[in-house]
This record gives C-alpha cells, structure tokens and sequence, in this order.
C-alpha cells in the first residue's frame, strides 16, 4: 500500500506532534497502488456456506470489516445498510464482513438491535481477516475492482450513504483511478450506539 | 578502607535497585470485571499474556485483543489452558467493571479485564512502563473523549517475569510462537 502524499504528510504531522509510545493510525482513504488481489480466506453467511472472495469477482465490491464490540463499526453499519440498495443496483457489491468469535451469532444479534434490514451476513469463519487482509485496527472498509483486487483502503468510520462516499463509489464503479483525495469525511460516534 | 568502598559499593546497588524496578516491576493491584481484588502474584503458575486498553474506543478499534484470541486458539486447548489472557484498561471511569465483562466475553472464557480507581491503574501502568493520556473531550458530551496508549502485548512467565513484548504489528502466529517458548522452556 502506497501513501499518497496528502496521506503521508498528515501522518507525518501527526507523528512528529504525537509522543512517540502512542498508537497512533492513520485514517482516512489509501489507495493500494498496485491494486492487491485479496486473500482467499474463510467467509461464510449466515447458513454456514461459502461466500468469500470467490464470489465477488465480476463486479466492484466494498468490504467493511467491523466487529460487534467495536463502537466505531456498530456506529456507522446503518450508513452502510442504507447505501446497500442505493448503490447496488448501480453495480456495487456491499459486504459488511463480521470479525465476532461468535461468528453469525454475533452479527444476527446485532444487526437486530441496529434494525439493519440490508445487509447480509458475512462472517470471518477462521477469524483470520484481520491479518489476512492486514488490517490491525476498525472499521477498515476495502474497495475491490471486478476481480476481486484491493484497489484502495479506508481506515475509520464514514457516512458511507453521503455525498463523498457516493462519488467515491461511483467512480469504483467507473473504473476509475482512485486518489486519496476522493476519500470521504472521518465520522467518529457521538454517543454510544 | 576496603570494607568502606565495599559498603559503599552496596549502597550504590541499593539505590539502584529501586530505579530498575520503577522501570518494569510488572507489579500490579486491581481488580476483576467480578470484583475480585488481584495482584501480579495472584496469577502465580500461569502463563500471561497482558495488554493496556480501553473499550470506548471513540475513533478506530485496536485489534490486539482479537490476536490474543486467535494466538491461544492457535496454541491448541492444552497449552492455551496455561496461559490466563488479562486485559488492564486505563479508562476506568468509562470501563465499568460490567462494560469490561460484556467486552471480554466477545473473545473467550478466559479473558479477565482487569481495573481499578485512576491510582491503581496508573500504578499499573507505571510497573508497565505503559504510557497514556486521556484527552480533553473535543465537545461538550464529557464522556467523549480520547485517551493514548502504548499498545503491545506483554508475554510474562509463571512468576510474573517478563519474557517479551510484541508490537501492535505482532501477528497470532507470533504471539503463539512466544506463548509457546514461555510454556514449554519452562516444562522442560
């Protein structure tokens, strides 16, 4: 994954006036430059059957890695479950991609509580996403071309049914280049979902 | 003369004794998400595998507690069972003790969060050399607020000895790979 140079010089702002012991990670868009095939791992739905990376070459796919004890995933998994029908139709996969040890169990409880009505279930079955994928921190949503290639990375939450979310998108769809400055605004949750 | 500059000697040692143990005793005193009062000694005969956090995470999640989960899913029941995972968090006064307790049932049975008053967990910290900051809240909801820490995963030995600290890049597999030298170099 390659910084761009907005990124780049954020992070190293941040850096220089951050101590050095805090865990400090950049959010925001990252476009994977080259576009990085995702690895084959384990996803299953809500049924117990395969429905991994396998299954989504064809088509641009949006992956949201969240986990139901992670408040910043839990807060913006409505935005996503409004852009599912939004942006669908238009030739976007949306995967929210559920890391819980719980596995489905996790993910139908709270989509439940959230009233999510779209999204389907995707559970990590071997919980080996994160490291996978590369991800260390939530939510990181992924954005896939047509075969199934990272192409770009957001690390943080997002209205992912907003204006900036959808130009992004739209311009996935397009097969268009993806620049970090494409990248939405950061929304961090004001209250406890 | 001799027996002076031997004393004086002793005196140095001394003084330098407490020095080194305020740079990482790993002592600590807190409580359990039951309430139960513990120290580092109470762990005595178990491996530990310890990491500093919190659980109101405000922007983006840590995922160390997911690879302590998977590294003792990796370590197979047998070994796992010698190792007790413990979780410190350093925002007591969000992570009430029943937060932390619904918090480490989503990794495993045997996860124990583990806090305490702001003096206890700062002690903690401390023995640690585990550094944080609590941020002032950015708006007027006082409980929205960020707070700073030196993110890793301590590996300790039976008696509460440091073996190793990984990075918060350490993988599972890594983490396995230390946990499993500690339980088996010390079962030989």
């Amino acid at each position: 994954m390659i910084l761009s140079r907005r990124h780049f010089i954020a992070a190293a702002l941040a850096a220089s006036t951050w101590p050095a012991y805090a865990a400090k990670v950049a959010q925001g868009l990252f476009i994977t430059d080259p576009a990085k095939p995702l690895a084959a791992i384990d996803i299953r739905d809500n049924q117990g059957q395969p429905a991994g990376v396998a299954t989504w070459r064809g088509k641009p796919t949006l992956v949201n890695l969240w986990a139901s004890w992670c408040l910043p995933c839990v807060a913006e998994l409505p935005a996503l479950d409004r852009l599912k029908p939004m942006i669908e139709p238009e030739g976007l996969r949306v995967i929210a991609l559920c890391l819980d040890r719980s596995g489905a169990v996790g993910a139908v409880n709270t989509y439940a509580r959230l009233g999510i009505k779209n999204l389907a279930v995707h559970v990590d079955h071997e919980r080996k996403a994160g490291e996978a994928f590369g991800v260390a921190v939530l939510p990181t949503t992924l954005l896939l071309d047509a075969q199934a290639q990272e192409v770009a990375r957001f690390v943080g939450g997002a209205a992912w049914d907003g204006p900036e979310s959808l130009a992004l998108l739209r311009a996935l769809i397009a097969g268009k280049k993806l620049e970090a400055a494409m990248g939405p605004p950061l929304v961090k949750p004001t209250a406890n979902p | 003369m001799k027996l002076g500059s031997l004393m004086l000697a002793g005196a140095l040692a001394l003084a330098a004794l407490p020095a080194q143990a305020q740079e990482f005793s790993g002592r600590f005193l807190l409580e359990t998400h039951d309430g139960k009062r513990v120290n580092d000694e109470s762990f005595k005969g178990k491996v530990r595998m310890m990491a500093f956090g919190y659980t109101f995470c405000p922007d983006v999640c840590p995922t160390a507690l997911s690879t302590m989960a998977a590294a003792l899913d990796l370590l197979g029941p047998q070994r796992a069972e010698q190792v007790v995972p413990l979780f410190v968090t350093v925002d007591p006064k969000r992570d009430t003790r029943v937060q932390l307790k619904d918090y480490m049932s989503a990794f495993g049975p045997s996860f124990i969060g583990l806090t305490g008053t702001v003096q206890m967990t700062d002690a903690a910290a401390r023995s640690f050399r585990v550094r944080y900051e609590i941020h002032q809240p950015a708006d007027k909801d006082s409980d929205h607020y960020v707070v700073d820490h030196s993110a890793g995963i301590f590996i300790m030995d039976r008696n509460g000895g440091f073996a190793a600290k990984l990075g918060h890049t350490a993988n599972a597999e890594d983490v396995a790979d230390r946990l499993r030298q500690v339980i088996d170099g010390e079962s030989k």
